[in-house]
């Protein structure tokens, strides 16, 4: 039986090594794959949404709170404008998120012990922007309602420190465990690198015995003694090797660039994506057991991949997923790896704590083979 | 007498069409059976159900006195087959091939380098041993094709048209290397279109639309065809040929160059009828004489006449 996965597998490794354009498919597009997707979340912790300003009263107050604005990250003041007219204008055409109005007259009202209005115009098409822009002006006129009570206060003879503590008597004090800066993209490279191993392996298992199928090579192989678990097994081991590489490449690239912490727990994390990448490696045998044709198979494989992106918690918590909907995401070995890697590169979690996981991603591994061995028939239809 | 290859009944029905009807087939060990029809005629099938490619949808069949629905896997180990469409690794070198080949029917270390080596030499590839595949031409690919198919030194060979659109050269090359299979004692099932190849073969059998309609050496099927067969030298031919058609007791005609090949139930009055209407039919009649038929003649005469032109069984 070995003698004979050797045979397949050396065969298979010919074969790889000669198609040089999948061997550059197979060796560059997970780094680039990952590169591309941690740089574009990296951003998707929303910084510099573009917005306006319409200083309509031109006072001291109001260009006290414009230079507040300014000192908060989230928005990026890209010039003031004269009319609200234009601020819509601006906002229609997409070029800014939201547009911030002092109107005229603020200064005034706030003198006269009257009520006045700091009036934002913003963008809802985008639900991620709006509310970010909403909070740093909370916290701007927060502090500038604040400011102001104090020295009101301190008007009256209340010193400053007291006037303070009047006006606010209680803080939150928080302390963040794990993930201190509340970084996005320490959450979502987990997901980043599962994606990226199983696009890959799914895909080029995949169409391995459908285009055995397709040429006709497969007709001399149901022919010979070979057992099917010969087959699969010695189809699997030389992707097994490619894709450890691109572990190897893709943890690198997360540690270099992504500051993911993979060194500490190196042997743990291996361990988990060796294991990921067999469940997806076994995943597509599964899917070109069962397929006709390559064309098929690919159909099959998007129709699993494309779900996998979506339910596993790749990129969101699956809480955050439907109830209803939400048992699917068990299914997925995406999802036992993605909580593992994170449990982790961001809680330094060690063997004991992500055991079931592994445990669990094995499970997986031995029944997505057995069912590939099973649904591959060495009989023609 | 032992039989390499025994169907009894033996029925593949793929829906409705009916691709092998009850087959009853038998193959001496050591022999070279051709078999021989027209395409669609259900030769791939059995092949494919005697391989264990495929299961009968009725009846049986043993090969190496294995029973084919239930040992499949006992008769992949000593069959070697060899697919009508060409189905090695083009992106493999040659002697790869060979010996991915020799590899998956478990020929141990030693052994199989040893049997690479020898059917490299054997097909006329020891030179192309480091070429790719692909690369070889057509005869070439037949020729290793079959090399793969001997590798492993299988008592039962099946072959479906392994000639196909080669070369007369390379044709004779392949069925040197048949011939020398069946000399060392293996058993050799070759499927062809071609009738002149099936004249190489010990025993022949014809199908025709799923049915098994006639077997034997080729010399017992000339002998034992159901009808006669007059040749006629007339001209002009295509008007002669019309009027032979419409002739009572005829049962065909073909045409080769300025002769016909009339084929009839009996020819003792025939002669005369045909010689009669022809010349009063304006055409100029040479020469009628009764001749022996060929392997063709017979395999015309057996697909026209269907189960009641049933020849040597």
């Amino acid at each position: 039986m070995l003698t004979v996965i050797g045979h397949v597998a050396r065969k298979e490794t010919r074969q790889i090594l000669r198609d040089r354009r999948t061997l550059v498919l197979l060796l560059v597009m997970p780094i680039i794959l990952t590169f591309l997707f941690g740089k574009a979340l990296e951003t998707g912790e929303l910084r510099h949404i573009p917005s306006v300003i319409l200083n309509q009263d031109g006072s001291p107050e109001s260009n006290a709170i414009v230079t507040a604005f300014s000192t908060y990250d989230e928005v990026r003041i890209q010039g003031e404008v004269g009319t609200v007219q234009e601020a819509q204008e601006r906002l229609a055409q997409g070029k800014i998120k939201a547009a911030i109005i002092i109107p005229r007259g603020f200064m005034n009202q706030i003198v006269a012990g009257e009520e006045a209005q700091l009036q934002l115009l913003l963008d809802g098409t985008d639900n991620n922007s709006a509310p970010i822009v909403e909070g740093v002006a909370q916290r701007v006129i927060q502090r500038y309602n604040a400011e102001r009570a104090v020295r009101g206060l301190w008007a009256r003879g209340v010193r400053p420190d007291r006037g303070r503590r009047l006006i606010q008597p209680v803080f939150v004090q928080t302390e963040i465990r794990y993930n201190p800066g509340l970084r996005y993209l320490s959450y979502v490279m987990p997901g980043v690198i599962g994606l990226t191993l199983q696009l890959l392996t799914v895909m080029l298992m995949a169409v391995s015995i459908t285009r055995e199928r397709e040429r006709g090579t497969l007709d001399q192989l149901m022919a010979s003694p070979i057992t099917r678990s010969e087959l699969i097994l010695g189809k699997l081991l030389p992707y097994l090797g490619m894709s450890l590489l691109n572990v190897i490449t893709i943890l690198f690239v997360a540690d270099r660039w992504f500051n993911v912490p993979v060194r500490e727990r190196l042997p743990l994390l291996l361990a988990l994506c060796t294991l990921f990448v067999l469940t997806s490696l076994a995943t597509g045998l599964l899917i070109s057991a069962v397929s006709r044709s390559q064309f098929q198979a690919i159909q099959i494989a998007v129709f699993y991949v494309l779900p996998v992106f979506m339910l596993s918690g790749a990129y969101a918590p699956i809480e955050a997923i439907p109830e209803a909907i939400r048992p699917i995401s068990y299914l997925f070995p995406l999802m036992y790896f993605c909580r593992a890697v994170r449990a982790v590169t961001l809680r330094g979690a060690d063997l004991f704590l992500v055991w079931k996981d592994l445990a669990i991603l094995g499970g997986f591994v031995l029944i997505f083979l057995y069912w590939a061995v099973l649904s591959f028939k060495k009989r023609v239809a | 007498m032992t039989f390499a290859i025994e169907t009894m009944n033996l029925t593949r029905r793929f829906g409705t069409l009916t691709a092998v009807a009850d087959l009853n087939l038998t193959v001496r060990t050591g022999e070279i059976f051709g078999f021989l029809g027209p395409n669609g005629a259900g030769k791939t099938t059995t092949i494919r159900m005697l391989c264990g490619l495929l299961l009968p949808s009725e009846g049986s069949a043993r090969v190496a006195g294995l029973d084919v629905a239930a040992d499949a896997e006992s008769i992949k180990r000593t069959v070697g087959y060899m697919p009508q469409r060409f189905s090695l690794y083009g992106d493999l070198t040659a002697e790869e091939n060979l010996d991915f080949f020799a590899g998956i029917y478990r020929l141990p270390g030693p052994e199989r380098r040893r049997r690479v080596t020898e059917t490299l030499a054997r097909v006329g590839l020891a030179g192309r041993r480091r070429d790719l595949t692909d690369h070889l031409s057509g005869g070439l690919k037949q020729r290793l094709a079959l090399g793969c198919a001997l590798v492993h030194s299988p008592a039962i060979l099946f072959l479906d048209e392994p000639t196909a659109g080669a070369d007369p050269p390379s044709r004779q090359r392949i069925w040197d290397l048949l011939y020398q299979a069946a000399a060392e004692g293996q058993t050799i099932l070759v499927t062809t279109h071609y009738v002149e190849e099936a004249e190489r073969c010990q025993t022949i059998g014809f199908m025709h639309q799923g049915r098994f309609i006639g077997a034997g050496s080729p010399e017992q099927c000339k002998a034992d065809m159901a009808e006669d067969l007059l040749e006629v030298d007339a001209l002009p031919v295509m008007e002669a040929a019309a009027l032979a058609r419409g002739l009572g007791g005829v049962t065909g005609v073909s045409i080769y160059g300025h002769t016909l090949r009339v084929f009839a139930k009996t020819t003792t009055h025939l002669r005369h009828h045909l010689q009669e209407a022809l010349t009063a039919g304006g055409i100029t009649v040479k020469n009628i004489r009764a001749v022996t038929p060929t392997l063709e003649d017979v395999f015309m005469s057996l697909t026209r006449g269907g189960a009641d032109g049933n020849a040597g069984r």
